[in-house]
């Protein structure tokens, strides 16, 4: 309650995103009128916080997702992007979304170019301040590595694409395991990659690592290895006492292929639409070997690891010319 | 050099023709097979050399292997020649399947009675692509060479003597290593003599031991249920392990069920063209 004598107030410090209602009582000597009728207004929502982490995007696409401000729920949100250009109002905004129902947006973007997107929340009272921006390049697919899926005994470095297993002992002992992770295989899973058309990464290994990298549908189980079911499918690494020797499994079965450069840097193009996944060694641009495959759903990359070693995930390259024909 | 067409046919838009001529090289009338792509019409287009396997002719590789709708596609021109000089007359020349006619190696001779005519590594390496750079559109520059089992060695051998020359290489069940083998020995042996360091030079593994760069991308193709494999004819380990010394690319695939013929090169056979074309079309 505020006591004025003017016929007008301000109130300040409210909450945003919440319906109020005001009323009036005048006051004389003699005592306080009735309360007039209610007015109510709705505050204007908080700007919204974009998961930057959890941002994925390819050459003509970036999906982005973000939490409300707020606890109570808006009416929508509005995605606002620019396109970066080398000009001095390189803000300009070109192209805005509106009515986005969910907390998550998938943008078409073009490719090589450079994007700042901001989101706003809506309700009743109009629009709220723009959330904090976030740049994305569409150079080519950017992914993360899923921290919750991870092995107890894999390690994500601090550039967040660099993962480290120290030693393979105390396999059965007592480890933290969360619902999602990877119990025997000492793997992990980089985030869904829910764009159609063409993808490539690279990872780079030295040459006595031995390691598993391909890709696994969402339900690949956790209890499994890599390959070794009909949901992954990946190159794999293994050091003999004669010979390095690859395999290239799904559904535990692999063809029978010699390779005699050992790759230390491995190309991966995944390829929706021609139904295939393809290894290459990038240094070199040979194609080492592909699956055909009719993905049914979308795939997330998978990376696993079979000695104490690294492997660096190398994100956001252009698809190389070299990889289109075969 | 006069070329005299032999046959024409129209196939996937392009044409697989059959030429005669008289080969300097080897003193006799010569056949070879080229498909010409429907793109070779209008443009220059890069040329692709097969060479087949002990017994074949210019006919085998053109009518069993089905390549030319991936020729086609990837606008390659193919050209598959004879594997030795024909009715020459040599005593003992049709004597055996595996020495003689249908069996040149692709070796130049040096051993009477067959230095004359037996030239066939310098047939294949100069004669030939000079006589079809002459008469048909092609790219001189851009040239690769593929084989199955003694074209296999064929072509390996080319490439790794003549470094540049050709941008890629692939096989089918080659013959790695003839120096180790019998087919190998018998022919080696009747071609150049008993001298063994003279085979070296045409011997695929020997060759890699000695090639002075890494930029060669080579495919293999072998089948498991190759009789030939079994028999130590082919000897692709030792091939690969000189590779691997030497740190020249190979990918060399082992495919389930396959046999040494045609039926086996026709299943894989594009992946090969694909092979190809990613460096002649570049």
């Amino acid at each position: 309650m505020l006591k004025v004598k003017e016929t007008y107030c301000t109130i300040s410090n409210l909450l945003p995103n919440t319906q109020y209602e005001f009323w009036v009582s005048a006051l004389n000597a003699s005592g306080i009128s009735p309360p007039s009728e209610r007015a109510v207004y709705v505050t204007a929502p908080s700007p919204p916080i974009i998961k930057s982490k959890k941002i994925r995007s390819c050459e003509n696409a970036a999906l982005v997702c973000w939490e409300s401000g707020d606890v109570n729920p808006v009416d929508s949100y509005t995605v606002e992007l620019s396109k970066l250009t080398d000009e001095e109002n390189g803000n300009t905004i070109t192209e805005s979304i509106v009515g986005i129902p969910n907390c998550e947006a998938l943008i078409h973007l073009q490719p090589a170019q450079s994007y700042r997107i901001c989101v706003k929340a809506l309700n009743l009272a109009g629009s709220s301040e723009r959330s904090e921006p976030v740049l994305i390049h569409t150079t080519g697919t950017y992914f993360c590595l899923n921290e919750d899926t991870a092995h107890p005994l894999l390690a994500i470095l601090d550039d967040g694409f660099t993962i480290a297993c120290d030693e393979l002992e105390n396999l059965e002992c007592d480890l933290p395991v969360y619902d999602n992770s990877f119990t025997r295989c000492i793997g992990i899973l980089g985030s869904l990659i829910p764009f159609p058309g063409k993808h490539y990464w690279e990872v780079e290994a030295e040459e006595d690592t031995e390691y598993r990298i391909g890709v696994a549908f969402e339900n690949t189980p956790r209890h499994g290895y890599l390959g070794a079911n009909n949901s992954s499918w990946c190159m794999r690494h293994i050091i003999t006492p004669s010979r390095h020797k690859y395999e290239f499994l799904h559904s535990g079965m692999t063809p029978d292929i010699r390779i005699t450069v050992p790759p230390t840097k491995i190309g991966i193009l995944l390829d929706y639409e021609s139904y295939r996944l393809s290894f290459y060694n990038a240094d070199i641009a040979q194609h080492l070997y592909t699956f055909n495959s009719h993905f049914q759903h979308y795939v997330h990359p998978c990376f696993a690891l079979e000695t104490p070693g690294t492997l660096k995930v190398h994100t956001g390259i252009t698809v190389p010319p070299w990889t289109t024909l075969l | 050099m006069a070329l005299k067409q032999v046959s024409s046919n129209k196939c996937f838009e392009g044409f697989q023709k059959v030429f005669e001529h008289d080969s300097t090289e080897l003193k006799c009338k010569m056949r070879f097979g080229i498909y010409l792509p429907p793109k070779a019409e209008t443009g220059k287009c890069p040329v692709l050399y097969w060479l087949s396997g002990l017994t074949c002719t210019e006919q085998n590789f053109i009518t069993k292997a089905g390549f030319q709708q991936a020729a086609a596609e990837h606008g390659l021109i193919v050209v598959a020649p004879d594997t030795s000089p024909r009715g020459c007359n040599i005593e003992g020349e049709d004597e055996s399947w595996d020495f003689g006619t249908g069996a040149g190696f692709y070796v130049d001779a040096t051993e009477d009675p067959w230095k004359t005519n037996y030239r066939m590594y310098s047939y294949v390496r100069d004669e030939l692509p000079k006589l079809i750079n002459a008469n048909f559109p092609t790219n001189p520059e851009r040239m690769s060479v593929f084989g199955h089992s003694m074209g296999g060695h064929g072509a390996l051998i080319l490439a790794l003597k003549n470094p540049g020359k050709y941008k890629s290489v692939s096989a089918f069940a080659p013959i790695c290593n003839p120096m180790q083998c019998q087919w190998g020995k018998k022919a080696l042996g009747g071609y150049l003599g008993s001298d063994v360091s003279k085979w070296e030079a045409y011997d695929a593994t020997q060759l890699v031991k000695s090639y002075p760069d890494s930029r060669l991308d080579i495919l293999i193709d072998q089948g498991k249920d190759d009789q030939f494999l079994s028999a130590g004819q082919l000897l692709p380990d030792n091939f690969i392990a000189a590779c691997t010394e030497r740190k020249i690319p190979v990918v060399f695939r082992l495919q389930q069920g396959y046999d040494h013929s045609y039926f086996f090169i026709a299943t894989f056979i594009n992946d090969h063209i694909k092979h190809h074309a990613k460096f002649l079309n570049a």
